[in-house]
């Protein structure tokens, strides 16, 4: 309002007001005085001064204009124009409001969503220059699994590649920092030598990793740390670079800290140590006895580079399979990757893009929607004011005003629409933005995250600038046609129903309302019958009263003997438990979100298919296991006690591994199989299936471990009881402590909670759905009843007309419904087609549910053509009862 | 809002006004309805100034320093505003005078093998 006051101040140089009505007033006394020299009485000379003179009021803006900077004069009108229309729309405060809030949200929805798709597409690294042009090779096996490639192949492809500009590999591994009670697990990269040149990351301190760090196996002990983790864990010390630091208690030297924007090349995961790819063994990845780095069927990294200027994608996919077919007749292999494949980084199998892209693709679309019924909305407002204020608008062209002044102000009206929601969505984004990546976040604890995802100024401007002018475009059209107003029948009181254009705006928008709000409550029930589903849905163990507590004994550097010992104390202490009925060791939690360890078997009398994929998920369990978490045991026996060292290798199988293999779970007890190259092992039980990673993955095969038998220094501690779960999950915490204070606990927490992941996407997408859904369809509603309505007031006449001539309330009420009825049942019809191209699109955030379900579709037909029928009705009714002569005398 | 030609009255070519206005103040100071009046009696009642072109007119004359606007009282004792010309305002009339001669004499030209000037309809 500051404005205001100024544009008031703002005097010097422009017409006096005062002193031009003096001046008027002078003008029209001596033309009066003439008259009555004339002869004219008074009155008359008076009044015929004044016709004589004409539009007082237009002479004096006119005079006012000579004065006024044209600048000025546009921004004052604009200010009166604003002020007005917010006082009407303050009349009409619940339709405004309605339409401030559906933008709000679309425009909000719509920043994230494109904030965050933008962030994955455009710039998917942070600190990496032209990121979104990276090109990520991985294998493929004939069923379809993505593999790292092995480091003697990324050396071969890397060799004879010339399709990029350089060729660096990565891949990602959990790593433990230190030792005892500061030590911690960290998200860690293992790459070659040329990993930082390729990227173009520089070193903020010291240097960063050179392919001289890549020459020689177990002889170049040294790593890059982030930034992040220098701040966090050396208190930023400037001496660091020389400093020894333990890495899965290995001692290595930090050369360097990377650029304080580089986090690593795995989306949304936070990496914070680069360590040279040719020390995998000394910090103890791949099983013991094996050879990591020359060993052609361990995966280990993601080939990345640029191409070169001037490849494109499909040529540098052409050349990395010439290669590699070269490779397989140079040293055939019954490898377990088919192919090699070339795609870009945002569509990368490995990292958070895998899963984030999906979900976001869905809630675009809806934001999408939501906008567009906001727009019709909007114009649907426009049109019906700017309809019912026909007398209005008539008498301020009769008074002068141009057409160009009145379409200005009704489009004004939709900016004092527009802006509101376009500020408040662009605080919602702003806000929201950071909420749901600190849920991530949390959700993802003890795992660190990183989102390449800031409050993007440029896209959430871009975002509602767009929100603004479909608004504005969308109010224009209308706003065109009420100015168009014939002078003649209006001043005549003619306002029958006019012009069959309007009416096909009309019933046009009313059409595409109900369509949109069909379309967004079918896409809400879909997701929302998911979710249902996927509650219900038997995960195969039953979470409840369990705990997950996760250790890891490296970390305070026990060798295997102190492990097992530790663990075997820390099982007793927890069966000992009060409460407690039950506890177990496993490697991994099932429905962890995402794929664990995969490993590949083989099976005694079995001949692979070539190129069959024999790796399958696995995890590593204690004795107890299945009694704990409650998975049903179909044959055998489960793990037991006596399944150790000394005693014969054991393994239990999942029903689909055994279907598959077998024919069956009675069939599968006996049978050997070999994991890796370790020793044949026998089939001692068949567990029940469970949904290892996520709620709607598909059955497939798993098999389990005896720890005993596979020591690991990293494991979960599940305990099961009926005490209050938060005591179960203390009783664990203190069992490990007393055991060992220095030892870091990862974390300890309801097992309930933990597989709260496996649900996060569809839980935010049923949310936003159902949110959107509603949203839409109450705007919808009330779009409908607001055309409607409006459609009755303009027929009084015609009703009154009827009425007196002996129609009924109730065939007047049938009459309006019917036409109503009519375009809600086309805006349907229009709904259930596009619906039916548009959900078979969602089928990947779909469970349990078909993409055509029908009982999903009759429930939004039912609401939808109910909210329509409302809308009708009531107006409908109100006409039906209006008094026929008073519709009449009212004309 | 096109204004038509009525009861006899010719419309002002565009941009004459400011000229004619100035022309009229050769003779002394003068108020609005006086110019208007002028104008109109001096044109024998052809030509008609609508107040809504005139004042306006007058600000802009004004504005740009040809016209100077006074308070002051007429001979019937009336109070009025009146405009006088300045020395800006002479030359300006003089430089209005000398094109507007020019451009009768050019279409006059142009008009010539056709009927007498001034009386198309």
């Amino acid at each position: 309002m500051e404005i205001l006051s100024w544009l008031k101040r703002r005097r010097p140089g422009e017409l006096d007001e005062e002193d031009f009505k003096d001046e008027i007033r002078a003008h029209l006394a001596i033309a009066a005085e003439e008259k009555m020299a004339d002869g004219a009485d008074n009155k008359a000379a008076h009044y015929a001064a004044l016709k004589e003179f004409g539009n007082v009021t237009l002479t004096t803006e006119a005079a006012r204009s000579i004065w006024t900077p044209r600048w000025l004069e546009a921004l004052r009108d604009l200010v009166s124009d604003v002020r007005y229309a917010i006082r009407a729309l303050a009349r009409n405060w619940a339709f405004s409001l309605t339409v401030i809030g559906v933008l709000t949200l679309g425009i909000g929805l719509n920043a994230t969503v494109f904030t965050m798709l933008k962030g994955l597409a455009l710039t998917p690294l942070a600190g990496v220059d032209g990121s979104a042009r990276l090109r990520v090779l991985f294998g493929q096996t004939s069923t379809g699994r993505v593999v790292r490639v092995s480091y003697p192949d990324y050396q071969y492809i890397r060799d004879h590649d010339r399709a990029f500009s350089g060729l660096m590999g990565s891949g990602l591994f959990v790593v433990n920092l230190g030792r005892g009670r500061s030590a911690r697990q960290l998200s860690g990269e293992l790459v070659t030598g040329n990993y930082f040149q390729v990227l173009g990351v520089r070193a903020a301190r010291g240097r960063t990793l050179l392919p001289s760090d890549e020459i020689a196996p177990g002889r170049h002990p040294v790593l890059v740390i982030s930034d992040a983790l220098w701040r966090r864990d050396f208190s930023a010390d400037p001496n660091i670079v020389g400093k020894t630091v333990e890495i899965n208690n290995y001692p290595m030297t930090i050369v360097g800290v990377a650029d304080s924007t580089f986090h690593g090349t795995i989306v949304s995961y936070d990496v914070e140590v680069f360590i040279p790819v040719t020390m995998a063994e000394q910090i103890g990845l791949g099983a013991p006895a094996t050879n990591v780095l020359s060993d052609r069927r361990i995966g280990l990294l993601f080939p990345q580079g640029h191409a070169r200027p001037g490849t494109s994608l499909a040529s540098a996919a052409a050349q990395v399979d010439a290669i590699w077919s070269a490779l397989s007749l140079d040293r055939p292999l019954n490898a377990p990757a088919q192919r090699l494949r070339v795609t870009p980084f945002w569509q990368a199998p490995s990292g958070g893009q895998t899963y984030v892209v999906p979900t976001l693709a869905v809630l675009s679309g809806m934001g999408l929607l939501v906008l567009a019924i906001a727009c019709a909305n909007i114009a649907g407002l426009v049109l019906v004011r700017g309809v019912s204020r026909r007398g209005e608008i008539a008498v301020r062209l009769a008074l002068g005003a141009t057409r160009k002044r009145i379409v200005r102000l009704l489009i004004v009206e939709n900016l004092v629409l527009a802006v509101p929601g376009a500020i408040l969505g662009v605080v919602l984004a702003r806000r929201g933005i950071p909420v749901f990546i600190e849920y991530a976040e949390w959700l993802a604890t003890p795992q660190r995250l990183f989102f390449n995802i800031s409050v993007d100024s440029l896209v959430i401007g871009f975002t509602a600038l767009v929100g603004c002018g479909s608004a504005l475009i969308f109010g224009f059209v209308p706003a065109l046609q009420s100015s168009r107003v014939d002078l003649v029948s209006v001043i005549n009181q003619d306002a029958s129903p006019r012009g069959a254009s309007r009416g096909r705006l009309r019933g046009g928008l009313v059409v595409g309302q109900v369509a949109i709000s069909l379309l967004l409550l079918v896409g809400a029930g879909l997701v929302s019958r998911s979710l249902d589903a996927a509650r219900r849905a038997n995960p195969g163990f039953d979470p409840n009263q369990v705990t997950s507590l996760e250790v890891d004994v490296n970390l305070n550097a026990y060798d295997e003997a102190r492990g097992r010992v530790f663990y075997r104390k820390l099982l007793d202490a927890a069966r000992a438990g009060a409460g407690v009925e039950a506890a177990t060791l496993a490697a991994y939690a099932p429905l962890g979100f995402l794929d664990t360890r995969v490993q590949r078997v083989a099976i005694q009398a079995y001949e692979p298919r070539r190129g069959e994929d024999l790796s399958f998920l696995s995890n590593t369990i204690g004795s107890g296991y299945f009694r704990t978490l409650g998975i049903n045991l179909i044959a055998g026996r489960p793990i037991e006690d006596r399944d150790d060292e000394s005693g014969a290798p054991a393994m239990v199988v999942n029903n689909t591994l055994a279907q598959r293999f077998w024919g069956g779970a009675a069939n599968a007890l006996g049978k050997r199989v070999r994991v890796l190259d370790g020793e044949w092992r026998t089939v001692i039980g068949v567990a029940a299936d469970v949904k290892y990673s996520r709620i709607n993955e598909a059955p497939r095969p798993y098999f389990y471990l005896p720890f005993l038998q596979s020591y690991r220094p990293n494991m979960i501690l599940h305990t099961r009881g009926q005490a209050p779960v938060d005591r179960l999950v203390d009783q664990a915490r203190a069992s490990v402590t007393a055991l060992d204070g220095d030892l870091p606990i990862l974390y300890a927490r309801p097992m309930s909670e933990q597989i709260g992941g496996a649900f996060i996407f569809l839980n935010l997408m049923a949310t936003m759905l159902l949110l959107f859904g509603t949203a839409g369809m109450a705007l919808a509603a009330l779009g409908t009843y607001g055309l409607v309505s409006y459609t009755v007031k303009q027929s009084t006449h015609e009703i009154g007309i009827r009425m007196a001539l002996g129609a009924s309330g109730l065939s007047v009420v049938r009459e309006f419904l019917g036409r109503g009825l009519w375009l809600g049942a086309v805006g349907s019809v229009l709904g259930i087609v596009t619906a039916l191209g548009v959900t078979r699109l969602m089928g990947s955030v779909l469970f349990g549910v078909s993409a055509t379900d029908a009982t999903t579709f009759a429930r939004a037909l039912v609401l939808v053509l109910g909210g329509v029928m409302l809308a009708t009705l009531v107006p409908a009714w109100r006409a039906a009862r209006t008094n026929p002569l008073s519709a009449l005398r009212h004309q | 809002m096109a204004k038509t030609p009525d009861d006899g009255h010719l419309e002002l070519l565009q941009g004459t006004l400011d000229m004619l206005v100035l022309r009229i103040l050769q003779w002394g100071p003068q108020h609005g309805h006086g110019i208007g009046q002028a104008i109109r009696m001096q044109s024998d009642d052809l030509l008609k100034v609508e107040t809504g072109s005139l004042y306006p007119a007058l600000h802009r004359l004004v504005k740009r320093g040809w016209l100077k606007g006074e308070w002051g009282v007429s001979q019937a004792n009336q109070r009025a505003k009146f405009y006088r010309l300045t020395p800006e305002g002479k030359k300006q009339l003089v430089r209005e005078e000398t094109r507007w001669r020019q451009l009768v004499n050019a279409i006059g030209r142009v008009m010539k093998p056709a009927a007498a000037p001034g009386s198309e309809e």
